[in-house]
């Protein structure tokens, strides 16, 4: 064995590999729960664990880096396009091991994220990255989590054989229509992202029935509260469609990627509409049962006729809108055709989904926390699962009142147009939606700001630095 | 009023209960107060009661919380007793009270402001202890082995200086995700440590001054993988998205403090 020494290459090789990589969104490490063994290194906790925070505020739970950013396809959008001219660099498998148990020992991260370009052909770069999956669980004897990217395209047999070395897997579908994927992404198509998907969901299925489990992920238990919830009339998973399984020397002691599979779209690159985009989640989720979608506000980085100029802003607020939708999917039981329609195919700017929700069924409210459902206490503007949760507790032994609700971590300051409590309302407001629309505008519009000019540098003027005055 | 109060340790608390709980069935519970500091500033009508750890009287207030009203319930007084509100020892005393009379259910009575404030507390240690689950560094340093004199063993330390004495809910975290190495993590305010020896059990202890003095060397000593680190984490962030108020949102600046990213 050759020791890896740590110099001044590795770490411009880590440089170069973590900058690129760092467009990938998906950076959890939920979803798996697996005890520690003695001789291993690591464990995995299905809540996840975030390790620190990047200077854009997003959380560092994965070591996210590139096996190598060369690249022989030609994607428009992508930094590491085969016509960029950028440095290059590739890890070899046993430098990735190295650094990712050393960080793991310093508690740095949760476990490795790892993605590629791709060298020569999809299948020889799946095979490096097996490889070196390979060596970390068995040379170097790490248990921690790891998240691996599927290269569409990549065989089979090595895409079933890394399946059982990592915990999540995720195929990107960068765009969500066929037509916007051909302009984009001429060496990708649809077919070779959507086969290997659904091959994963099969097989991830399968083998949680082998090991008696449901077929479908487990949830978020507030699901189970929620008749309305999509995760209900799921359709079920074929099965049918698996990989072949790989027989191997070892023995191979692991489940299919247990913490599911997950996937990205691309935002603001094309013209998709919100409706669009909340729809295919959705359908993801039911059909495929993906564990997550992800979404990345598309930041210009190439110049083409097909893509937003250069230096044209991130849509961050509507990724934010997004997200927020995404969540009343997973834990608030809403449906994508609840929140948006072909008539109006975009979110508010200017409100959150869910207070414009209750905007639209006003007639629904207000809601007495004293005796309303589960379903409907979750539907109020600025209540949440765990205030939903302590609220229908604590309501059997006695009454509320609104400092209790505060303390249970109610958003009072969004929730006290939509409920009674005792047949009382908090202020004397009326039940109106223009006048509710305008007070949840005004005191939501700093938050809104923030998000959209986050990456702006509100410093004070100088007259010094900015006007060039010598003092 | 009688005040009665003692050290913070969970064993002088649990004592501290049972004697003013003794004292308030003859006097009443309103009559009395528990605290962990005695007050700078004392009234001169209060009495006084210095209380200090009797191993009966803790295994007597355990057991009947357990055996009386629940599991989850000691899990909550023995969460608040690490807390480092002024107020923890007499929350807890109150939330018996109300405990002792309802049984199980008393957890989910948030109604009640005892019952409220015990879980504001529990969830406050709850949450620093998570956070430090993942803040914690450890920094590598190589000591001669005891066995053999030539050859040498790894040693990860970390350094934290948490509000709540959470060093306490950590060790079963990493005991579980690092059995096989040598760590430690030690709180520099309380100069209590949780010590990890390879593939053994873990255990807590207070330092002494010689011993802290040593620990505290692997804070000044430049760990190789650090500045790779430093590279990773300056790399991983994008312009284009800076978000300095979010950053500090999710991860404060007093918890920065040892965390190896944000130091020079």
């Amino acid at each position: 064995m050759n020791e890896i020494i740590i110099d001044k290459e590795i770490n411009s090789k880590l440089q170069i590999l973590a900058d690129a990589a760092k467009y990938d969104v998906a950076c959890t490490s939920s979803g798996s729960d697996r005890r520690g063994k003695k001789g291993y290194l690591g464990n995995s906790v299905s809540c996840g664990i975030c390790h620190t925070f990047a200077s854009d505020g997003r959380c560092v739970s994965l070591l996210k880096i590139l096996m190598t950013n060369c690249c022989v396809y030609d994607c428009k959008y992508c930094i590491n396009r085969v016509s960029n001219d950028v440095p290059r660099a590739t890890f070899t498998p046993d430098e990735i091991c190295k650094v990712t148990t050393e960080f793991y020992k310093r508690n740095y991260i949760e476990g490795l994220f790892l993605s590629s370009g791709v060298l020569k052909n999809p299948t020889y770069t799946m095979e490096k990255m097996y490889e070196t999956l390979f060596l970390l669980r068995n040379k170097y004897k790490f248990n921690g989590y790891i998240h691996v990217k599927v290269i569409p395209g990549v065989s089979e047999d090595i895409l079933s054989a890394i399946g059982f070395l990592a915990d999540r897997i995720s195929v990107n579908l960068e765009l969500p229509t066929a037509e916007s994927l051909k302009k984009l992404a001429p060496n990708k198509n649809f077919q070779t992202i959507m086969k290997p998907m659904e091959q994963i969901t099969g097989t991830i299925a399968s083998n949680r029935l082998a090991i008696g489990k449901d077929a479908r992920m487990e949830r978020s238990g507030i699901n189970r509260y929620l008749t309305n919830n999509i995760f209900n009339d799921s359709k079920r998973i074929e099965t049918s469609s698996k990989l072949p399984s790989v027989v191997t020397k070892e023995k191979v002691n692991r489940k299919f990627a247990p913490a599911g599979q997950s996937t990205q779209m691309i935002i603001g690159a094309t013209d998709e509409t919100d409706f669009n985009l909340i729809k295919t989640t959705q359908y993801l989720y039911q059909t495929y049962d993906l564990k997550r979608v992800f979404y990345s506000a598309y930041i210009p980085l190439n110049e083409d006729s097909e893509l937003p100029a250069l230096g044209t802003a991130p849509p961050l607020l509507r990724e934010h809108r997004l997200y927020q939708a995404d969540w009343l999917l997973r834990y608030y039981g809403f449906q994508y055709n609840e929140l948006l329609s072909e008539e109006k195919p975009f979110f508010n700017e200017r409100i959150d989904p869910k207070c414009d929700w209750a905007l639209r069924h006003l007639g629904d409210f207000p809601v007495e926390v004293q005796t309303a459902s589960f379903d409907l206490l979750l539907r109020v503007p600025g209540v949440g699962p765990k205030s939903a949760m302590r609220i229908v507790n604590s309501r059997r032994y006695g009454r509320l009142d609104f400092s209790h609700l505060k303390k249970m971590g109610v958003v009072l300051k969004r929730a006290h147009y939509f409920i009674t409590c005792n047949g009382k309302m908090m202020y004397n407001t009326p039940i109106e939606e223009q006048y509710i629309t305008r007070q949840l505008i005004a005191d939501s519009g700093k938050e809104n700001w923030q998000v959209k000019h986050q990456n702006e540098d509100n410093r004070q003027m100088s007259l010094f630095e900015d006007f060039g005055v010598v003092g | 009023m009688k005040i009665f109060y003692c050290d913070d340790r969970f064993e002088d608390m649990m004592t501290c209960i049972y004697d003013a709980w003794c004292y308030a069935l003859k006097e009443g519970h309103d009559n009395v107060r528990l605290t962990r500091q005695r007050d700078s500033q004392e009234n001169m009508f209060d009495e006084y009661v210095y209380v200090t750890a009797d191993k009966d009287k803790v295994v007597k207030v355990t057991r009947s919380i357990e055996r009386d009203i629940s599991r989850y319930a000691f899990m909550q007084v023995f969460y608040a007793t690490l807390s480092n509100e002024e107020d923890a020892l007499d929350a807890i005393y109150r939330y018996l009270i109300i405990g002792f009379k309802v049984g199980e259910r008393v957890s989910q009575m948030l109604n009640d402001a005892a019952v409220m404030r015990m879980m504001e507390i529990k969830r406050k240690v709850g949450n620093e202890a998570h956070f430090f689950r993942e803040f914690v560094r450890f920094s590598s340093i190589k000591l001669n082995s005891k066995n053999a004199s030539n050859s040498y063993e790894e040693y990860y330390i970390a350094h934290i200086e948490p509000k709540c004495n959470i060093v306490n809910l950590l060790g079963n975290h990493f005991a579980d995700r690092m059995p096989s190495e040598n760590w430690c993590i030690v709180d520099d305010n309380r100069k209590y440590a949780v010590i990890h020896p390879k593939d053994e059990e873990y255990y807590f202890q207070y330092l002494t001054d010689r011993e802290y003095d040593i620990l505290h060397q692997s804070e000044e000593y430049e760990d190789e993988y650090t500045s790779l680190w430093k590279t990773f984490f300056n790399a991983i962030g994008i312009k284009e998205r800076a978000n300095y108020r979010c950053q500090r949102n999710m991860i404060p600046i007093w918890m920065r403090k040892h965390a190896v990213e944000f130091m020079e």
